[in-house]
């Protein structure tokens, strides 16, 4: 790879990464606050799924996930480094899944999506858990419906946004 | 872009690593309360804030332009039709009302008919002569009976007479014209006199058999003398009485009982009564 292209990719992976930046704090900050029905809505999930799968980049996903993650801890109030170790993993699966699976069919991705949002519910329940209950505001009745919930409102928007970027790609090029 | 996984598969690992223990550290430092961990949450809320904030902002600006314009754009046309109800709504209240108004007028007509002064029928007054003789016109001719000299009255009290009559219209000559005369009595004590038009609101008494007991608030009924209007019919009240003479009796202002500026619907008497000549309006209608 030209020293060209590494720019390219470069930029690429910021503009990526600072629009997910941007989704975390619209997620948390507004529309979560504002709308109850985005509280079933985890942007960063979908966003750190989306480009682990098409960034082709391990550790930019990995980076991405976690300072995500940890961003929505802190505004989130959860307890600081559950998202970002949940999300951490996630960027590192979705990369390795996407170098290995055909992530641009619909199937891969409503299973991938499903799996790693429920995966992250119960991740971050049971971390907030071992810190405790005051800290994590995680209870045991209605965490695995939330999660569940989450992992189908998740898996519903992200292939509406999945297609969406991809007819955007398809388009510019 | 499979390559450089391949190539860069061990720095993933150890980057991998340093993310999962830095986060497992937090989690740690939190449950057993070692560190305050609170400074990293302020220091990315600082600097999330600020970008927080203007979406905040352009979420709100957009939905102050949105609910002050895009929203708006359906209510002018509303706006306007609800203008166009309302104004059909007032002019069909004013109608219903004018409507009311002369149903009460047409009532009170009726009454007229029935208490025994002849033959009536209704007219409509459709024009008034803006000039010096105080005339009106009304849609009723000799097509439905109106002859010169059909007396003209109302609920009130006399109007006038035809002086001119076509198949479908007539033209009546009000009592305050100065060109006429109505043969009359007093109410209180029944003398007989004559009131003449000035031309004027008022009218004037012209003569009358003994003037000494004139006094204002009197009241003038038709005398029937003059062939013209039947007898006991309302038509005037005596609003000034001077002891200055005109001729030989005093100066006597009389007001019509009919208010001769709004007539609109008025009873003519095309057929004199039979039996009774005498009409008192006190009495009320003949056949209730």
């Amino acid at each position: 790879m030209s020293a060209y292209s590494n720019r390219i990719s470069g930029f690429a992976i910021t503009g990526k990464f600072a629009i997910s930046l941007i989704a975390v704090v619209v997620t948390q900050g507004i529309l979560a606050f504002k709308f109850k029905f985005f509280g079933y809505i985890d942007l960063p999930l979908i966003c750190s799924v989306y480009y682990g799968f098409t960034i082709g980049n391990p550790i930019a996903s990995i980076l991405m996930g976690s300072t995500l993650g940890l961003m929505q801890d802190s505004l989130s109030g959860a307890v600081l480094g559950a998202n970002g170790l949940s999300k951490t993993l996630i960027g590192f699966f979705a990369a390795s899944a996407g170098s290995k699976f055909a992530v641009d069919q619909p199937i891969t991705r409503i299973f991938a999506l499903f799996l790693f949002s429920l995966g992250d519910g119960i991740l971050v329940t049971i971390l907030g858990l071992m810190v405790g209950p005051a800290a994590s505001g995680a209870t045991y009745s209605g965490a695995v419906t939330r999660s569940l919930l989450t992992a189908t409102f998740n898996t519903l928007l992200g292939l509406v946004l999945f297609g969406y970027r991809d007819r955007l790609s398809h388009a510019t090029t | 872009m499979s390559r450089i996984v391949v190539e860069s598969k061990k720095p993933v690992w150890i980057v991998l690593t340093i993310a999962l223990v830095i986060h497992t550290g937090l989690i740690s430092l939190q449950g057993r309360r070692r560190l305050d961990t609170s400074f990293i949450r302020m220091w990315i809320l600082d600097t999330l804030g600020p970008m927080e904030k203007l979406v905040d902002r352009s979420s709100f600006s957009v939905r102050y332009v949105w609910d002050r314009y895009f929203a708006l754009i359906g209510l002018h046309d509303e706006n306007q039709r609800l203008k166009h109800e309302v104004d059909e709504l007032r002019m069909q209240m004013a109608n219903d009302r004018e409507m009311v108004l002369e149903a009460q007028r047409i009532r009170a007509l009726a009454g007229l008919q029935d208490s025994g002064i002849g033959k009536t029928i209704v007219a409509r007054v459709i024009g008034r002569d803006a000039g010096r003789n105080q005339t009106v016109t009304i849609d009723k001719g000799r097509a439905h009976g109106v002859r010169k000299d059909s007396a003209i009255i109302t609920a009130d009290g006399v109007v006038g007479r035809v002086i001119l009559s076509s198949n479908f219209f007539s033209i009546v000559q009000l009592i305050d014209d100065s060109q006429s005369a109505v043969g009359v009595m007093l109410e209180s004590n029944r003398r007989l006199g004559i009131v003449k038009g000035t031309g004027s609101r008022d009218l004037d008494l012209d003569y009358i058999d003994d003037d000494n007991d004139i006094k204002q608030g009197d009241r003038f009924l038709t005398s029937g003398q003059d062939r013209v209007y039947p007898k006991g019919i309302p038509v005037g009240v005596i609003t000034s009485v001077s002891d200055v003479r005109r001729g030989y009796i005093k100066t006597v202002e009389v007001r019509p009982s009919a208010d001769l500026g709004r007539l609109e619907e008025v009873l003519c008497i095309i057929e004199g009564p039979q039996t009774a000549d005498v009409f008192d309006p006190t009495q009320g209608p003949a056949n209730p």
